[in-house]
């Protein structure tokens, strides 16, 4: 009967972690516009991983094959050796999104800062989503197509405000 | 230094005990690991099926149930309207040739040899008997290879069971591999995946396509030139084409013989000749370039040499599966050593 009731719960258990699985990933932009049955789908294709404290997610220079998502846990994202610190990324955040669609090497290093799970989002899994069900695949697509866009924005803002800072600089000096 | 040089040696060794036990577990159990490797290849080719019927809304159970509906309709085809014929043709090869005419041809062949060749000392060849010999093992040797009652009816209820599990639940049991990798390998491991399904798959399904048009165009070649056994020809001359090199030749050489027996003159034999070399340029110009592209690409002296290693460990069913397991070897180490050279895989 104690069995009965532990298999009851290990069941309840896991329900409940795929409908967690669910709930990040609707608020992950690129999966944003899915219905519950799309999200299942795209759930059934993603790899799951744990990674320790300090644990190399992938080095600056690796091959790249997709995006990350954090389900628990903290990511440090580096460059330059582990000099550069680029950015801390907790529960929820995504990175490496631009693999999906990109061949050349990760730019940057992504280490884990505690004991994290990831859900792992791969090229293969994205191009096999488009051959055998090519309106989810272009749903991901459009908004993977955004999201990188957003990106792009941002960096321009950020190089619009740096420019703006030299020149400032630059008659200062003058 | 010595102790990280120590503990290396111990995981080279146990690595290499793993392999060799691996490898002699395998070898034992040879005839499943070669039914599992057929069912595998044949999964390969019929992946992109299951794929086109999912993309019309089917569920993956569906669409391999699907697939294999197709496939038992045209078993039951070709078993109703292929099979009596080429089973007749079997039974008549096996008792062997007696037209007079092909016993004139062969008896002035040897006289010819005999007269031109006597400096080496060439006597009497009896060829007619050999060849009728031959002939009837040839039929003996289709039956006992191809149409052997024990093997046959274990591989056709083993292949399709293995088959539609690898295409039903194939992205599972890849899931479920990749989950045992290490975290440091695991990207690699998904990237060697990737590239193994592209170009291995590319490369299946091209050979299957190609093997497929050039056994139709042979049949249809023989049949216009009014060949005996134009059925057994072809399906074998579709067959051999999958074995680069020796395929094409020996499938035109046995259309010779065939039609040398049949007519009892060498004027047919050129038309077959004729015919397999349009057939060969027709496949080598148009054929190859569009179903084969943008698969593995190996040198011609590697497929020769997988050929004749796979010839030699297991025969003709070797010669088939020597070029895709070659190509199989050849993505999984070229890639390794790419990316180790480049990214130096993972450094811990």
């Amino acid at each position: 009967m104690g069995k009965l009731w532990e298999n009851f719960f290990k069941l309840r258990c896991k329900q409940k972690d795929e409908d967690e699985i669910e709930n990040i990933l609707s608020h992950i932009p690129v999966f944003q516009d899915l219905s519950r049955r799309e999200l299942r789908t795209v759930k059934r294709i993603l790899h799951q991983r744990e990674y320790r404290n300090n644990e190399v997610i992938f080095n600056e220079g690796d091959i790249g094959l997709g995006m990350y998502i954090i389900e628990k846990g903290n990511i440090r994202i580096t460059c330059r050796q582990d000099t550069h610190l680029l950015a801390e990324l907790n529960e929820g955040d995504f990175f490496g999104e631009l693999a999906l669609l990109d061949d050349s090497p990760r730019s940057a290093s992504a280490v884990a800062q505690a004991p994290t799970g990831m859900l792992c989002f791969f090229k293969p899994a994205l191009l096999d989503l488009i051959e055998r069900s090519p309106v989810l695949g272009s749903k991901i697509l459009f908004k993977l197509a955004w999201t990188i866009g957003e990106r792009l924005k941002s960096t321009n803002e950020q190089i619009k405000e740096l420019r703006c800072g030299i020149q400032q600089d630059q008659k200062k000096e003058q | 230094m010595g102790n990280n040089s120590a503990v290396s040696f111990v995981k080279i060794a146990l690595f290499s005990i793993l392999v060799i036990l691996t490898v002699a577990f395998l070898s034992a159990v040879s005839s499943i690991v070669k039914l599992v490797i057929i069912a595998a290849l044949l999964a390969y080719i019929l992946d992109p099926l299951a794929n086109f019927f999912e993309s019309r809304n089917m569920s993956r159970t569906f669409a391999t149930i699907s697939i294999f509906a197709c496939i038992v309709t045209l078993a039951a085809i070709i078993y109703l309207v292929l099979f009596p014929l080429l089973w007749a043709e079997i039974a008549a090869l096996k008792s062997g040739f007696h037209p007079e005419e092909a016993g004139a041809v062969v008896s002035q062949l040897e006289d010819f040899l005999v007269a031109n060749l006597s400096f080496l000392g060439v006597k009497e060849l009896h060829l007619l008997e050999r060849l009728q010999n031959s002939m009837a093992q040839a039929g003996d040797w289709i039956v006992s290879h191809f149409i052997d009652a024990a093997s046959v009816v274990t591989s056709l209820i083993l292949i399709p069971f293995i088959v539609f599990f690898l295409i039903k639940d194939g992205r599972e049991f890849q899931k479920a591999f990749v989950s045992i990798v290490p975290n440091r390998y695991f990207e690699f491991t998904l990237y060697l995946f990737h590239k193994l399904n592209t170009q291995i798959g590319n490369f299946l399904r091209g050979q299957f396509i190609d093997a497929t048009i050039v056994g139709i165009f042979s049949i249809f070649a023989m049949w216009l030139i009014g060949i005996k056994y134009f059925v057994l020809i072809g399906v074998f001359a579709g067959l051999a084409n999958l074995i680069p090199y020796f395929g094409p030749i020996t499938g035109c050489l046995l259309a010779v013989i065939v039609s040398v027996l049949q007519t009892g003159g060498f004027q047919t034999a050129l038309y077959v000749i004729i015919a397999f070399t349009v057939i060969k340029l027709l496949d080598d110009a148009v054929v190859q370039p569009i179903v084969v592209a943008k698969s593995v690409h190996m040198h011609p002296l590697t497929v020769l040499l997988a050929v004749l290693v796979g010839g030699k460990l297991f025969g003709v069913l070797g010669m088939l599966l020597s070029v895709p397991l070659a190509g199989f070897m050849k993505v999984v180490i070229h890639e390794s050593i790419l990316n180790y050279r480049r990214y130096g895989i993972r450094r811990a």
